[in-house]
């Protein structure tokens, strides 16, 4: 009797001692990557990360590091097919890496399943698409509102800021010069492109998510109305504290961010991309 | 949330969504009308001769005896005897006998020689007696009690004076003018063919044909030989007579001697047997028109299932757009699927409306035309299980395009694809 339970404390003691070096392993790991705790830890952190869409031959994806630091507004530029939109979907969590880890804001989200990826993604990622953002049987307001329906966090973060999410909504749509009368009780379909476009800045920006992902969203803009837009979304971004990614193919709006990334340089060269073997 | 984007996206789409309604409506609609006539045309069939153990005519088949002496549906081909009635009707096991003596008709209705027996032993529905609705019961043999139906077609009270033709049939050439009758009472509403009966007594209508006989042949000498056989007398011979029993179990046993009943040849009918006979002549052409009516429940879950593919192609993009505001694959799948159980439901719901719109309205028309009595009440637990299945049936159908959705949001991720 006696031993046997003396034989379970000590199995007990040894499983809490393997614990602690787990955890030290892990701090270990972590203060390696993030070479100094004084620096803004990194928002975005991707290392190792593969990706292939099922049935091709070789990765779409294959970036050994990338790290995005809070507040940072990035300007991410590839040739159309480089795989900048299945980038996009990995930090957003659409997607899984077949290897490597996503982490955002700490959270490693390729770990996480597809729900919580997609809880993660609602609760912390605003997303503006090329065109095409809006749901065409919503009205201006209930577009915007839309991620409040989804995430409970940016729907008490938007009712802290704007006292309902509807005033909020109207409140961010009138940063972005949306907000007359005629505007909002507009059918959505009846907008111009350039109006669509920053709904959709409102829509990605309201409940301050902390990452916003911007997918080419200039480019159906004239360069009067791209650098307006880019204008509005800076400044909106600077006041909620939120980090931005913008994708685009367009090299003259380079100078108006952080920092640039061309992403041929961080995605290693696949054997069949006939210009990189070239290289 | 989904529930509240999906009724925005049906409002958005309200056109096809009404047509897609608008068609499983009238496909609902028809399948529970077709089941609906059905049932109650067998219920109002049952109702009418639900008191009665034995039905007894001249030799026939049950079918045609049933139908004609009971329902007056087409003629009875022989009458029996009044000796042999008389013979069976004395019998132990009998409690009362109701005899029938049919032939003439007065403006489309018929006319049915009957006695006192008739008023107080007729049993319909679950064991209900017939009731006057005005007036009282026949004395003499000129008074005459009209049905339900005959009253208010004809407008009649009693009072009136009315004249019968022999023959079944609208219009006849042969008036019984010398003999009219009087109404004298009228019968409450039964929802059997009573309501379409003038009933008038055996001695007046022998009475009548003997004057008729007389006054045609103007033999004075026949004529008086037969007034003296039959006036005040009893009748020579009855088209069918209903026989109750003191006891059920003595049917078998009762319509055994009927059929086997010696000085004349004659068929004892349990009405009941007899009806599922009819029921199984009929019953081909219900499973037809059952088959048809499901046939069309599948077309109009059909063209939902085509309207609800259609729509995704263009709405890819829309899932785009909702994955990337957090929304879940499977909340994608619930989207497309509750539109189709909402289409479903509410085509039901309106089938059923434009059903019970069409019971009440047509109830006078199916009544008076095909004398059909429908009882407009609460849907019975096998229509209920019809709705059940066709609810079922455009939930799985929702599936379909669900789950390509569900695919396309999987692999597109939020890429946008055209």
């Amino acid at each position: 009797m006696n031993c046997g339970s003396a034989w379970a404390r000590d199995g007990h003691r040894e499983k809490r001692k393997e614990e602690r070096e787990k955890v030290i392993e892990q701090l270990r790991r972590t203060l390696s990557t993030h070479p100094s705790p004084l620096m803004p830890s990194p928002l975005v952190q991707l290392s190792n990360v593969r990706f292939s869409w099922p049935g091709a031959v070789s990765p779409t994806i294959d970036i050994a590091s990338l790290a995005v630091s809070t507040g940072e507004r990035v300007f991410l530029r590839g040739p159309s097919g480089s795989g900048k939109s299945t980038l996009l979907s990995l930090l957003a969590g659409v997607l899984a890496p077949q290897s490597g880890t996503v982490t955002v804001l700490g959270t490693d989200i390729g770990a996480l399943g597809g729900a919580a990826r997609d809880r993660f993604r609602a609760d912390h990622i605003g997303f503006i698409f090329q065109m095409f953002n809006l749901i065409p049987y919503l009205s201006v307001v209930e577009n915007v509102c839309l991620p409040c329906g989804f995430s409970a966090g940016r729907r008490a973060r938007a009712l802290q800021s704007g006292g309902t999410v509807e005033k909020e909504a109207v409140r961010l749509l009138s940063h972005l010069d949306m907000a007359g009368e005629g505007l909002l009780r507009r059918p959505v379909t009846e907008l111009s492109v350039g109006q669509q476009q920053r709904v959709a800045a409102a829509r990605a920006l309201i409940g301050a998510p902390q990452l916003l992902i911007a997918d080419e969203p200039t480019s159906s803009l004239d360069a009067d109305r791209r650098n307006a837009f880019l204008e509005l979304l800076f400044k909106e971004c600077a006041s909620a504290g939120i980090t931005l990614v913008f994708v685009s193919h367009d090299a003259s709006l380079e100078p108006q961010f952080d920092r640039a990334i061309f992403l041929a340089d961080i995605s290693r060269p696949s054997p069949d991309a006939p210009h990189r073997a070239a290289a | 949330m989904i529930a509240s984007l999906a009724f925005k996206s049906l409002r958005n789409r309200r056109f096809t969504a009404a047509l897609t309604i608008l068609s499983i409506a009238l496909a609902v609609f028809l399948l529970l009308g077709v089941e609906r006539i059905r049932h109650e045309s067998r219920e109002s069939f049952a109702a009418t001769v639900s008191g009665t153990d034995l039905l007894v005519g001249a030799r026939s088949s049950p079918v045609h005896l049933l139908l004609s002496a009971v329902f007056h549906i087409g003629n009875a081909t022989n009458n029996l005897r009044w000796d042999s009635y008389k013979a069976i009707a004395s019998r132990p096991e009998v409690a009362w006998t109701i005899p029938l003596s049919l032939g003439d008709s007065h403006r489309g209705y018929r006319v049915l020689g009957t006695t006192a027996d008739y008023y107080e032993h007729l049993r319909y529905g679950r064991d209900r007696r017939l009731q006057m609705a005005q007036g009282r019961l026949p004395e003499g043999e000129h008074d005459a009690v009209i049905g339900a139906d005959v009253a208010d077609t004809l407008h009649y009270r009693p009072g009136d004076s009315i004249v019968v033709a022999h023959c079944a049939g609208d219009v006849s050439f042969s008036l019984h003018e010398q003999h009219p009758f009087k109404v004298i009472g009228v019968l409450a509403r039964t929802g059997t063919p009573v309501d379409r009966t003038v009933h008038v007594s055996l001695q007046g209508l022998d009475v009548m044909h003997e004057d008729a006989a007389a006054d045609s042949e103007s033999d004075p000498l026949l004529a008086a030989m037969q007034a003296d056989s039959g006036s005040g007398a009893e009748p020579r011979a009855i088209t069918a007579f209903l026989v109750g029993l003191k006891s059920r179990s003595a049917v078998l046993g009762m319509q055994r001697a009927v059929n086997e009943y010696e000085r004349e040849p004659l068929t004892a009918v349990m009405p009941g047997v007899a009806l599922q006979e009819v029921w199984e002549i009929t019953g081909a052409v219900e499973k037809t028109l059952f088959a048809v009516s499901t046939l069309v429940v599948v077309v109009g879950l059909g063209g939902m299932l085509v309207a609800l593919l259609t729509s995704l192609s263009e709405r890819r993009r829309e899932m785009a757009v909702l994955r990337s505001v957090g929304a879940r694959p499977s909340q994608i799948f619930g989207l497309i699927l509750g539109e189709a159980v909402f289409l479903t439901l509410l085509g039901i719901v309106f089938g059923v409306m434009v059903l019970y719109a069409g019971l009440i309205t047509g109830q006078p028309w199916l009544e008076s035309r095909l004398g059909l009595f429908i009882v407009v009440g609460w849907p019975t637990a096998y229509e209920v299980a019809l709705m059940g299945l066709v609810a079922l049936a455009g939930g799985l159908i929702g599936l379909v395009p669900a789950w390509r959705i569900y695919r396309y949001s999987l692999a597109d991720g939020m890429s946008i694809r055209i």
